[in-house]
């Protein structure tokens, strides 16, 4: 029986535009035509080897599925979901802080103080285990998007999102004032095919490292 | 948001058919191995953990039977002076599961080998890694593979270290997701945190035949974990001349699935493709002397759901039924 494709989910948005030159020109380079379309299921440079361009939050239910058999997604994302998948390495790039941002001005301790602080943010697991770890108590507001516009409207008091260079927050009038944690993009793999397969999954693995790693 | 429904599934003609079929066929084989079938009630009393199914009869809250070795083992304990040596099982479990997939009422099929504390159980192991190896056969799976691992590796070193609670827990996680550079984030700044991140990459670095082992030599905890390497050892070198052509036998030094439980060499069953393991075990000898006996006990179960939704999704793994 011929075997069926390994597909790798590869995140779309700001990882991906981030990956994609990097695997230009390695084994697992996406197919350009296809990159060009609307298609979301992608050939790559390996045959048997195919792309799935996916939204990072949901990226991570297809590989733990094992629907993909490899995944690259954001280390913050994996945080914020209670998936079970392996997470085989830190690749370094796309690296970002998830901080805790105000209008400037505002300080952290003028955020302490507030009787009843109101915090946007897509991040609610890691905000709270902040504000669990800060001994504090907040109203989350959740947003799925375009976070830097609630502190400015009123919808909240401060934001929890990523930051990378600033430039969003600086054009918001926003500054950090705490930093939660840090992300970079993560290698996932599904745990099912990983474990029953290792001499499928474990080469491509290498390869995808060894194409990332390569590029660096 | 974690979205849950209850996934309770009918059993249809061919699955029902195949079930009555997997059950009789690996309940003959653990019989004529000397396991003898005990049948908890449906219906526990006593604390429920989360997840459980839960109910009131009454003014009693009641639950339906979560786990056969935990029901088992309240059987046991209250009802025989002396441990039975070999007991058997055959049953539907009822949980709320961690995944979405998984359905609520699941079927099973395991056996336990139960000693008084003290005696030597490295012939237990084995016999229950045989048994192991014979359930393939016994289902019609074409391929299959065997993991051998020991939840010692991990706990031994932890405890060593003065390492519990969240801080264990959040090592433990790490393995689990075979994240070697978790670990080190979460042992930074602790003083034992070099050497338990070494050790971690040790475990992590093979998931392979026999030669795994000779990775525990480049641990900093070499030393501490040779007993549990020569008892690993041992079982490889008992194991490996009777393997049936169709099973691979692995060494994963990462297992730490249950390690809340297990507190020796577990045993995992896969077949090449699958998304869930197809059959679980190992030793808990921390299990009997909780409720009070001194007796310590190892088994495995054999998870029939994930088999039939195996057989669904893969039917090319099976041989077809004659």
């Amino acid at each position: 029986m011929t075997q069926p494709p390994v597909l790798i989910a590869f995140p779309k948005g700001r990882l991906g535009d981030e990956l994609v030159p990097r695997l230009a020109g390695t084994p697992l380079a996406l197919d350009t035509a296809a990159l060009k379309s609307r298609v979301l299921r992608i050939p790559t440079a390996t045959p048997g080897v195919a792309a799935l361009l996916l939204k990072g939050a949901d990226l991570p239910r297809y590989v733990a599925a094992g629907v993909a058999s490899l995944g690259i997604v954001g280390s913050d994302t994996l945080d914020e979901m209670d998936v079970d998948l392996l997470e085989l390495a830190d690749l370094g790039f796309g690296a970002c802080r998830l901080s805790l941002c105000a209008l400037a001005g505002v300080t952290l301790e003028q955020l302490r103080a507030r009787p009843h602080l109101r915090l946007a943010t897509k991040f609610p697991k890691a905000t709270e285990a902040w504000l669990a770890r800060e001994g504090l108590t907040a109203e989350l507001v959740p947003l799925s998007s375009s976070a830097e516009l609630a502190p400015l409207l009123g919808l909240a008091d401060a934001i929890v999102d990523l930051v990378q260079t600033g430039g969003t927050l600086r054009a918001h009038g926003l500054v950090e004032t705490a930093v939660l944690g840090r992300s970079s993009a993560r290698l996932v793999a599904a745990r099912g095919a990983y474990l029953s397969e290792p001499g499928r999954i474990r080469p491509l693995a290498d390869l995808l490292l060894g194409a990332l790693k390569d590029k660096a | 948001m974690p979205v849950r429904t209850p996934h309770f599934p009918d059993l249809l003609f061919g699955s029902a058919a195949r079930l009555r079929r997997w059950e009789g066929a690996l309940m003959d084989l653990l019989a004529a191995h000397g396991y003898r079938e005990l049948h908890p009630s449906l219906v526990l009393r006593g604390a429920v953990p989360e997840g459980g199914l839960r109910f009131f009869d009454g003014d009693d809250l009641v639950a339906l039977r979560w786990d056969f070795t935990v029901a088992l083992a309240g059987l046991l304990a209250r009802g025989f002076p002396a441990p039975p040596d070999r007991v058997a099982y055959a049953g539907a479990v009822f949980r709320r599961p961690v995944q979405p997939w998984e359905a609520v009422e699941r079927f099973e099929v395991g056996c336990e080998r139960i000693q008084p504390e003290g005696e030597a159980t490295n012939e237990a192991d084995v016999e229950l890694a045989r048994l192991l190896m014979a359930i393939p056969g016994a289902l019609g799976l074409k391929s299959a593979i065997l993991h051998l691992g020991n939840a010692a590796l991990v706990r031994r070193p932890l405890e060593a270290e003065g390492i519990f609670g969240e801080l264990a827990d959040a090592v433990v996680a790490a393995l689990s997701r075979r994240a070697p550079h978790r670990v080190r984030e979460a042992l930074d700044g602790h003083p034992s945190g070099a050497r338990l991140s070494a050790h971690a990459e040790a475990l992590l670095s093979e998931l392979d035949g026999p030669r795994t082992l000779d990775a525990l030599a480049s641990s900093p905890y070499a030393e501490l974990l040779a007993g549990e390497r020569e008892h690993m050892d041992r079982a490889l070198q008992a194991l490996l001349p009777i393997l049936p052509p169709n099973l691979e036998l692995r060494v994963d030094l990462a297992d730490v699935a249950g390690l809340g439980f297990y507190t020796g060499p577990t045993l995992r069953l896969w077949a090449p493709g699958a998304q869930q393991e197809l059959a679980a075990g190992g030793r808990y000898d921390r299990l009997f002397p909780g409720l009070g006996r001194p007796w310590q006990a190892a088994g495995f179960c054999v998870r029939l759901s994930r088999l039939l939704d195996l057989a669904e999704t893969r039917p090319d793994l099976f041989e077809q039924p004659q």
